[in-house]
């Protein structure tokens, strides 16, 4: 055990942290960010993404100890009036909701890289999250509206 | 057919059903704030559990060596089978349909990750370390891995079977022994050996589904805690009134003493019901005397359940004038280890395994069977999906073979309203010819098509899909109205993505004339919310929909009679408004808030109603296997596809789907939509991708790593989900549910569209690259 800063959604955070142990086992039991989600264990699913300045990781395979000193978002730190989150509860991007906030952090890198995305590199950038419930076209309805309005605003 | 307008919707009101609401608690979703189980802390006291797990198909246990697991550093305990079965004796064995699966092997396993042992410890890690220092000596027994050896009478999964009695639907079951078919279900209408004119035509057909799994992504997860003498479980379940039931008897513990909660669930698709991880969370906290949490992960949930792998093999016959004399279907569901609920499977969907359509004479014989893999039990579609595969296969290629057109010859077939089905149902509300030309006109079917090239080759299919619903069943709802004019409504029906906790308030909201948002369901709770038989089948929409119309009714005619008591008007005067009783000969009228306010004296004081709805059956005829009512209502949908296939790779590419369903009326359109292109989805991942392999018992694909759930690179290039409104008389404003029916048709409407471009019948899912290469190659496709 050793400790460790973390900085999360702009919260520093001091924690007791082992050396195998993972971000998203951290995240979720030491700091209470229960946004973040395991749903495979294997960086299969996406339901456990988290931004690192700004670039999409997979929690469930990442040591905790390894992310001292960066800057990590998870999609409840986002502001109220995030645009991104928006466009998704307008489109109706959610049924079950599990997988969504992984697929909200996917956009804002997403859109933050290519803010005009077309449709073969909106699939391609979600290949890594899984939604079973089948949200996929409201979802990109919702990355369209979002990019329009990042655009517009 | 019954308008809805009959439905005695209140007049004066804003139409809140058929209003596209947003979904309840979306923002919270969308940002993650949404707790779920495994959400919920449990405290420093709480004993996390890990599992050692059989690596025999098959073995009687010689003994089970726990003295070095139990000695590590941080474990709590260890509990074999045997420990339970000392305190909870017979009981320890549970299940819907027989209770045939203990929580923990005792005397032998039946299947390659069947629970031996427990190890409870004061973190996960550890347990799960001290889970590989347990040793289990093993007999190994001969094993039954699929359902062609399971007919062969040598080697049997139980020795002995008693049916529980929970469900009214399947109190017919009797016990078993010396076979492992723990069910069969038989129908015979008109005579299916009458002699067939020469000039009929016949196709005949063997078909299979191989078992796939749910994934939700959400992990199952039940927390068990022991307060003096109560047991509480929170868990990731469909099921909360069962679960309460199945504790119970478990423990034997008055069902007061028991109390079940749940969160949302992130996704079930059937994967969260009856027994999964609550009974040995059950037992382990009451025995051990201490609060417990099991979260399990992918690999184990792969295990948990499964869809049941299904042979149909079948034939049917049309006369020269093209319509159907004659539908057989021998049927196969390969159950595994334990029944589940596998038996009402084999006999409810068994029973429409020869399709949605007029014929003079149809045979089904219908089996549930055990072999030595892991449990089998409902999946979205409760099995019919599989035998949709084998009769919308067989009844394009009895089209093709008649030269005609496969949308036109079943349009001519499908049963009408009015009609007595085979099996001895009337149909209502079932518009199959509304769905079928919903989707053939979305995808333009009669347009010329234009065949591709050498490599690309184009064609069409589509695909009828029929259901019943689960009957009979028991739905209840409590409404509590608060004095501010919101209202929380208690129902037992757990939101899993479909969207009951948006569509419930409106059935409310439209009685009482309540606004967006003034109508909270409370999460299910078995200390408050009311028994309900299930959240799953679709049922709930009809059902539950019309409890919690009921007991809005009775809210309303409460409210006009404390209007009447308070301003002395004759009560035919008044009138429930948005703006709470209004006198229609005066005008005045009097709020909600006025009225609970003044009926009490009191601020924040409430109202409460209640009902309750259930359904009645005919049983099955024991002679024919008919009923004169098998269903309370029926699902109908369809499917069409366009699509290319590789020549050069066997791949498949979707260029449009449209899927259809008559949901009666559609109460909140959009999570309509959504539910018909969602089922859509993930039927099109059946039909391409999702498959569980085993190898001698052991399944070898069990991560998310190996197993292919469709992702957003596989969709439909358009994707069109239709909504067909054909009113039930007794549903309530006239609805439906839709959680399956989008579903139950892909598979065969994108094989028929498979066979359409390039001239192959496959019978065997997944339409796999290699498969569709293999099929081309053999017939010579050039």
């Amino acid at each position: 055990m050793r400790q460790v800063e973390l900085t999360v959604n702009g919260r520093r955070h001091q924690v007791q942290v082992a050396d195998d142990e993972l971000l998203l086992d951290v995240l979720r039991e030491k700091i209470g960010t229960t946004s973040v989600r395991e749903g495979c264990g294997v960086g299969a699913c996406g339901a456990c993404t988290v931004l690192v300045e700004g670039r999409s990781v997979s929690s469930c395979l990442a040591r905790a100890v390894r992310f001292e000193g960066l800057d990590i978002q998870t999609a409840d730190g986002l502001p109220e009036d995030d645009p991104v989150v928006s466009a998704f509860v307008d489109c109706g991007a959610m049924q079950c909701g599990y997988c969504i906030p992984g697929f909200v952090l996917m956009t804002h890198e997403l859109l933050d890289e290519n803010p005009s995305p077309d449709h073969e590199e909106v699939k391609a950038h979600f290949e890594g999250n899984l939604c079973r419930c089948g949200t996929y076209p409201q979802i990109f309805d919702a990355v369209s509206k979002a990019a329009h309005e990042r655009c517009t605003s | 057919m019954n308008d809805v307008s009959d439905a005695p919707v209140v007049p004066g009101t804003e139409a809140v059903v058929g209003a596209r609401w947003t979904r309840a608690g979306a923002r919270a979703k969308v940002r993650g704030e949404t707790r779920y189980v495994a959400d919920f802390p449990v405290g420093s006291s709480c004993a996390h559990v890990a599992l050692h797990r059989s690596t025999r198909p098959h073995a009687l246990i010689k003994s089970v060596d726990v003295a070095e697991a139990a000695a590590l550093d941080g474990v709590i305990t260890v509990v074999t089978g045997p420990d339970l079965h000392a305190i909870l004796g017979d009981r320890m064995f549970t299940g819907p349909a027989f209770t045939d699966q203990p929580p923990l092997a005792v005397d032998k396993v039946r299947y390659v990750g069947e629970p031996v042992a427990a190890v409870l410890a004061h973190d996960l890690a550890t347990a799960r370390a001290a889970v590989d220092l347990i040793y289990v000596d093993y007999e190994d027994l001969e094993p039954v891995y699929d359902v062609e050896a399971a007919l062969v009478p040598t080697a049997f999964v139980h020795d002995e079977l008693r049916p529980s009695a929970i469900f009214g639907d399947l109190g017919h079951l009797r016990g078993r022994s010396g076979t492992n078919v723990c069910y069969e279900y038989n129908l015979r209408h008109g005579d299916p050996d009458a002699v067939v004119p020469d000039s009929a035509a016949t196709v005949t057909g063997s078909f299979w589904c191989p078992p796939v799994h749910h994934v939700p992504i959400e992990l199952p997860c039940t927390v068990a805690s022991v307060e003096g003498d109560r047991l509480e479980i929170l868990s990731t379940t469909q099921t909360p009134s069962y679960v309460r039931q199945m504790a119970a008897d478990l423990l034997d513990l008055p069902l007061g003493q028991v109390r079940v909660r749940t969160a949302p669930l992130g996704g079930g698709f059937g994967s969260k019901m009856y027994d999964r991880l609550e009974p040995l969370a059950a037992a382990l906290a009451w025995t051990q005397r201490m609060n417990v949490k099991l979260a399990i992960s992918r690999e184990e949930a792969f295990l948990l359940t499964m869809r049941h792998g299904v042979g149909v093999t079948s034939s049917m016959t049309a006369d020269a004038d093209g319509n159907i004399l004659a539908s057989r279907a021998d049927v196969v569901y390969d159950t595994g280890a334990y029944a589940d609920v596998g038996p009402r499977i084999a006999g409810k969907s068994g029973m429409v395994s020869v399709g949605p359509y007029r014929m003079e004479s149809a045979s089904v014989r219908s089996r549930c069977i055990y072999t030595n893999k892991p449990s089998a039990g409902p999946f979205r579609g409760f099995g019919v999906p599989q035998v949709n595969w084998s009769h919308e296969s067989l009844v394009d290629e009895l089209a093709r073979t008649r030269g005609e057109d496969p949308a036109l010859f079943r349009r001519r077939n499908l049963l009408r309203e009015g009609d007595e089905a085979y099996m001895g149902t009337r149909m209502h509300s079932a518009d199959f010819v509304g769905c079928l030309d919903a989707v053939t006109e979305a995808i333009d079917w009669a347009s010329p098509l234009d065949r591709g090239d050498v490599r690309w080759r184009r064609g069409r299919g589509v695909a009828v899909a029929m259901k019943a619903v689960l009957t009979p069943t028991v739905s209840n709802a409590v409404l509590q109205l608060n004095q501010d004019g919101s209202a929380s409504l208690m129902i037992s029906t757990v939101d899993m993505g479909q969207g009951s906790d948006t569509i419930m308030p409106q059935i409310v909201a439209q009685v009482l004339c309540l606004d967006e948002g003034r109508v909270r369901v409370v999460q299910a709770d078995t200390d408050v919310t009311p028994y309900d038989s299930i959240t799953a089948g679709s049922r709930s929409t009809y059902h539950t929909g019309n409890a919690v119309r009921g007991a809005a009714e009775r809210m309303h005619d409460r409210l006009l009679d404390l209007a009447a008591l308070r301003t002395g008007a004759s009560r035919e005067d008044l009138k429930l408004t948005s703006a709470g009783v209004v006198n229609t000969t005066t005008q005045h009228s009097v709020s909600i808030s006025e009225l609970v306010h003044g009926h009490f004296g009191a601020r924040g004081t409430t109202l409460t109603t209640e009902a309750n709805f259930t359904t009645t059956w005919d049983p099955y005829d024991k002679e024919t296997g008919r009923s004169s009512k098998v269903t309370e209502h029926w699902f109908a949908g369809a499917v069409a596809v366009q699509l290319l296939v590789d020549r050069r790779t066997g791949r498949v590419r979707i260029e449009h789907l449209a899927v259809a369903g008559d949901v009666g009326r559609a109460i909140n359109p959009t999570l309509v939509e959504q539910q018909l292109s969602g089922a859509a989805i993930m039927g099109l991942g059946h039909a391409l991708y999702d498959e569980l392999v085993f190898d001698q018992g052991q399944m070898t694909n069990a991560t998310l790593l190996d197993y292919q759930v469709l992702s957003a690179m596989d969709l439909p290039e358009k994707l069109t989900p239709i909504i067909v409104e054909s009113p039930h008389r007794t549903g309530p404003f006239g609805a439906k549910g839709v959680g399956e029916t989008g579903l139950i048709a892909v598979a065969a409407a994108v094989a028929n569209a498979v066979r359409d471009a390039v001239g192959v019948r496959i019978t065997r899912l997944p339409l796999s690259p290699e498969r569709v290469m293999d099929a081309m190659d053999e017939a010579g496709v050039v």
